[in-house]
């Protein structure tokens, strides 16, 4: 699915990544951890950019449309998949169909009542969950979530991950809480300066094993 | 630093601006014509004008060319010129604005002078005495808003044979800027019909310039009074008692043909103030003047 | 909860706005006089080929006059409208400086031509004065929202004018800088339109070439224009601008000489409405007047604001056509140098010259004024909401093409959009008022025909009307802003586009 080869990256001239070999299977829930700064973000490009097609991105600062609605921005996910036409009359008057689709992706996100809402009106964690609702509406082999659930309360987090397990068979998450990592994920990948320092499968690791990389 | 440059610049200016003394030398004769035909040739056209007149009054005389109509009476009116070559219209708005101003000259033509509507060859209409309904419906541009030939005259005697406004007569009315343009249009066909001074129709024609397989000429207005040189009254203060009756020698005495051609007239003859009440008369019932 | 999708106040505004425009194209005027036009078009771009540089003095002469104009029209209103802008908190400097801005360039020119005839004062005042007017709002509007931290420093004692010159100034200077020079390259257009009434800048010659079909010429005088705003940057230095300012004088003297005279007859008598001149009754007066206001302040007004209207949406639509030609997100640099190109020489051609172009071309009727004004508009948006669209970062996974315009980049600049648009709203309407001039039926046309007539009574009323609307519309556009919550904030380097967007 996944397959990176000694990789490096640099961002903004520093390099920030150094020879990420990575190899992930169909059907992995992967989590990376470690501190920020040690290349959860700079991954999760660096896979994008090798694997564009038919991956849903969760990016960190979400890139949503303040003054659309939710819908439309949950919408934007499969803009390529119809015709410029459908979009455009989507965007005057949204198409019903489409309507009832992204209302299931809210109410499973707990923000159906928000549905026609200008994100910009939005509190930050629901941002953050129209992001997500996007990526799910999108649908994909792989989903590359950057820190998807920063911004919700510990109850919400729990949710939103479980909408994205069911959502994609291939995930790769940046998460920084090593608790959530281990309950939702089966493999962790632990960074630090731009290295792979760990790679484990969830269930022979315990919180103290990944406390070491903060 | 930028500071000080700024607060320098900001003195020096109002400094200069109080020192800006801009009065000509006070025996200069400054005159100027209304600006009725090829207006990039105005200064060729008046320049040798001024250069004879020099010659003739043994004083310093000076044309400037001015833009509308309008601004030359103001600039007659402001005294900011002398003598100007004005059409009917103008010089009895100058003379009525300018008590004691007086017409002195005017060409040999100007008594009786004509306005011809002309007509572009698509709509048909042909040179007849009577005149010509069928411009009725079709686009139609006039000279400059100030014009005794391009739209003084034209506009009464088409307002008095269709027995309606211009604006009711035609399907467009437009204002070319002056007759050149006018000939110009109507040629093109930017205009179905036109009125044009039959001098400066006769002239272009004469010289080429215009394509009569596509414009000609389908009526002549009766005739009026038009173009004279008119002097303000107080030269003679200025530059000495007879002052104007000198100008009006040295003009109606301009027999080069070559500086003739430039108005274009065949001669001047003597001009006064009364010879143009008709043009008064007019420009009152059309409403130009209260 | 709600599930009603309900579009924004912006987007039922602009449909309003869309609707209005739709309306009023059916009183407009836009057929195309001419029977050859694109012969004629042919024509002028024949010229091009071969431009005529044969005349350089009078070239040369020309573009002289239009520099010293603009230069010191700029200066002497910058300095008086910075001394205004300090006593700008008064109510009525704000009154009568939004009335001044109100009333055109050439329309202050036409006014002034009847009081200072041929003198240079007439060019000067006809610049310096709404200059000057414009100038205070903005530099005001500089120091209320420029950083008031300096002052706090200050200790209380020192003096109101050296506090102001220590703790003020030196951090706004680059504001005012920048507006300044940029209020210059508007000089440098308003200076060259003043020609078409007489002045003797770059718009005599051209319309006198143009008169006379010269269109090698007429080349000649644009590309020199084009070139002399182009390099604005390099000749206009702080170093050289006393040099400037101190021989532009000599350049635009003249033998004519001004006389106290005239300017009390303007005062007394010329503007002075006939029937009170002439002693008659009330009744008559009233006669006068309204048959002064229903036949041409009626008509004028009418054929204003739906030119305006139609102007304003039209120059809306080629925004958004515009704006993608230097943007990032749409076009590689090969493609964007050409937007650049396009919208430069459009936003540099003073919309009145791009309307006498097109009004030889097609004839007077609105459509060549509507095409004018919109590609004007339009460069000048669309440039600023090119420059916008930068600033917007896209995901990785965004769409492209017209997805990307229509779900990513035009939501997101909308607004800004919009409150450039209103902001040009007015003057919009105050070029639309002036392209009457050209022999279009808008308020100019009657305000020109009174003046051809010498009615300067009649010119005075129109031109008050003329003005009283545009400071309608101003108002309208500004509670619109507010109402719509649109905001263009005046930073150092938005100040610029607020500028443009505002002048």
């Amino acid at each position: 699915m996944i397959q990176l080869q000694s990789e490096s990256a640099s961002y903004h001239g520093v390099k920030t990544l150094h020879d990420i070999d990575l190899l992930v299977s169909k059907g992995e829930k992967l989590a990376l951890v470690g501190q920020s700064g040690s290349g959860k973000s700079t991954l999760i490009k660096l896979i994008y950019e090798h694997y564009p097609v038919n991956t849903a991105l969760v990016p960190q600062d979400y890139g949503l449309v303040n003054n659309l609605s939710v819908y439309h921005n949950v919408y934007i996910g499969r803009l390529e998949q119809h015709t410029t036409f459908y979009n455009l009359v989507n965007l005057i008057r949204p198409k019903s169909e489409q309507v009832e689709i992204v209302r299931a992706i809210l109410v499973g996100l707990q923000l159906e009542d928000y549905l026609f809402r200008p994100v910009g009106r939005l509190s930050g964690g629901q941002k953050q969950r129209v992001a997500v609702a996007r990526s799910l509406f999108q649908q994909g082999h792989l989903l590359l979530a950057d820190e998807p659930v920063s911004s919700v309360d510990e109850q919400q987090s729990r949710v939103v991950l479980k909408q994205m397990l069911n959502g994609f068979s291939t995930i790769v998450l940046a998460l920084h809480d090593i608790q959530l990592a281990l309950a939702f994920c089966d493999r962790i990948i632990g960074l630090e300066n731009g290295r792979i320092v760990l790679d484990s499968p969830a269930d022979e690791l315990t919180e103290k094993d990944l406390l070491s990389l903060y | 630093m930028k500071f000080k440059v700024f607060l320098s610049v900001l003195f020096s200016t109002l400094i200069l601006f109080s020192n800006m003394s801009l009065s000509a030398s006070p025996n200069t004769l400054v005159f100027s014509a209304i600006p009725d035909q090829d207006e990039t040739r105005l200064k060729q056209r008046f320049g040798d004008i001024a250069k004879y007149l020099e010659k003739q009054l043994g004083v310093p005389v000076k044309y400037v060319p001015v833009k509308s109509y309008a601004a030359v009476v103001t600039a007659f009116r402001n005294n900011q010129i002398q003598l100007a070559w004005f059409g009917g219209l103008s010089g009895v708005q100058a003379r009525l604005k300018v008590p004691g101003s007086q017409a002195i000259a005017q060409g040999v033509e100007d008594p009786k002078f004509h306005t011809y509507i002309i007509a572009n060859h698509s709509t048909g209409l042909k040179a007849s005495d009577e005149f010509p309904k069928g411009v009725a419906g079709k686009t139609f541009t006039f000279g400059s808003k100030g014009s005794t030939s391009g739209r003084l005259m034209p506009q009464y005697y088409i307002e008095k044979n269709m027995g309606d406004k211009v604006d009711n007569v035609f399907k467009r009315v437009g204002f070319s800027g002056n007759h050149s343009k006018t000939i110009a249009l109507v040629q093109s066909g930017a205009y179905e019909v036109g009125a044009v001074n039959f001098k400066v129709w006769e002239k272009e024609v004469e010289e080429g310039k215009v394509d009569t397989s596509k414009v000609s000429l389908i009526w002549k207005t009766p005739a009026y009074p038009d173009y004279q040189w008119t002097i303000r009254g107080d030269v003679d203060k200025e530059f000495g008692e007879g002052f104007s009756n000198k100008v009006k020698a040295a003009l109606i005495g301009l027999k080069d043909p070559d500086l003739l051609g430039r108005f274009p007239r065949s001669g001047f003859i003597e001009a006064k103030n009364s010879d143009f009440d008709p043009i008064l008369e007019t420009a009152k019932s059309i409403g130009i003047i209260d | 909860m709600i599930s009603v999708y309900k579009h924004s106040p912006a987007w039922n505004v602009s449909w309003l706005f869309v609707f209005l425009a739709g309306f009023s194209l059916f009183f407009a005027d836009i057929e195309v006089i001419s029977l050859e036009p694109w012969e004629e078009l042919k024509r002028l771009f024949m010229g091009l080929l071969a431009p005529d540089w044969s005349n350089l003095s009078e070239i040369g002469e020309a573009f002289l006059q239009t520099l010293a104009f603009a230069i010191l029209g700029v200066a002497g209103g910058s300095v008086i409208g910075f001394l205004l802008a300090q006593i700008f908190h008064w109510r009525w400097i704000q009154v009568s400086c939004a009335f001044i801005r109100a009333i055109h360039e050439l329309f202050w020119a036409l006014i002034f031509l009847q009081i200072f005839g041929l003198h240079p004062l007439t060019g000067l005042l006809a610049i310096g004065l709404p200059y000057a007017a414009t100038f205070a709002k903005v530099y005001a509007e500089i120091l209320e929202e420029g950083d008031r931290s300096a002052l706090q420093a200050v200790s209380l004692d020192a003096s109101r004018i050296s506090t102001f010159f220590y703790a003020r100034l030196p951090d706004l200077w680059e504001h005012f800088k920048t507006y300044t020079s940029y209020r210059l390259e508007c000089g440098l257009r308003s200076s060259a339109i003043l020609g078409f009434v007489g002045l003797p800048t770059l718009g005599y010659t051209l319309s006198s070439a143009f008169m006379e079909g010269h269109y090698s010429v007429v080349w000649a005088l644009l590309l020199l224009f084009y070139l002399l705003i182009a390099t604005i940057r390099y000749w206009v230095r702080p170093a050289l601008l006393p040099v400037y300012i101190i021989a532009a004088p000599f350049i635009v003297a003249n033998d004519s000489t001004i006389s106290f005279d005239n300017v009390q007859r303007f005062f007394t008598e010329d503007i002075i409405p006939a029937p009170i001149m002439r002693g008659e009754s009330l009744s008559e007066s009233w006669q006068w007047l309204s048959d002064l206001l229903i036949h041409q302040a009626l008509p004028g007004i009418a054929n204003t604001v739906v030119l305006t209207q139609i102007a304003l949406v039209a120059s809306g639509i080629l925004t958004l056509v515009f704006f993608p030609l230097i943007s990032t997100h749409f076009f590689k640099p090969a493609g964007r140098t050409i937007g650049h190109v396009l919208l430069v020489i459009l936003r540099t051609t003073p919309e009145y010259i791009l309307a006498y172009i097109l009004l030889q071309l097609w004839g007077p009727s609105m459509l060549p004024a509507i095409v004018a004004l919109a590609l004007h508009n339009g460069a000048i948006i669309g440039h600023l909401i090119g420059r916008y669209s930068l600033e917007i970062k896209l995901r990785a996974d965004a769409s492209r093409g017209l997805n990307r315009y229509f779900y990513e980049l035009l939501p997101r600049l909308y607004g800004q959009f919009l409150a450039f648009l209103f902001y040009r709203w007015e003057i919009i309407m105050r070029e639309s008022a002036i392209l009457g001039i050209l022999g279009i039926a808008t308020l100019g046309f009657y305000i020109d025909s009174s003046i051809q007539e010498l009615h300067f009574d009649k010119a005075m009323i129109l031109i008050f009307i003329t003005a009283l609307l545009n400071v309608l519309v101003d108002a309208l556009s500004r509670y619109l802003r507010a109402k719509l919550r649109l905001k263009t904030n005046v930073d150092c380097r938005a100040t610029n586009d607020y500028c443009t967007a505002r002048e």
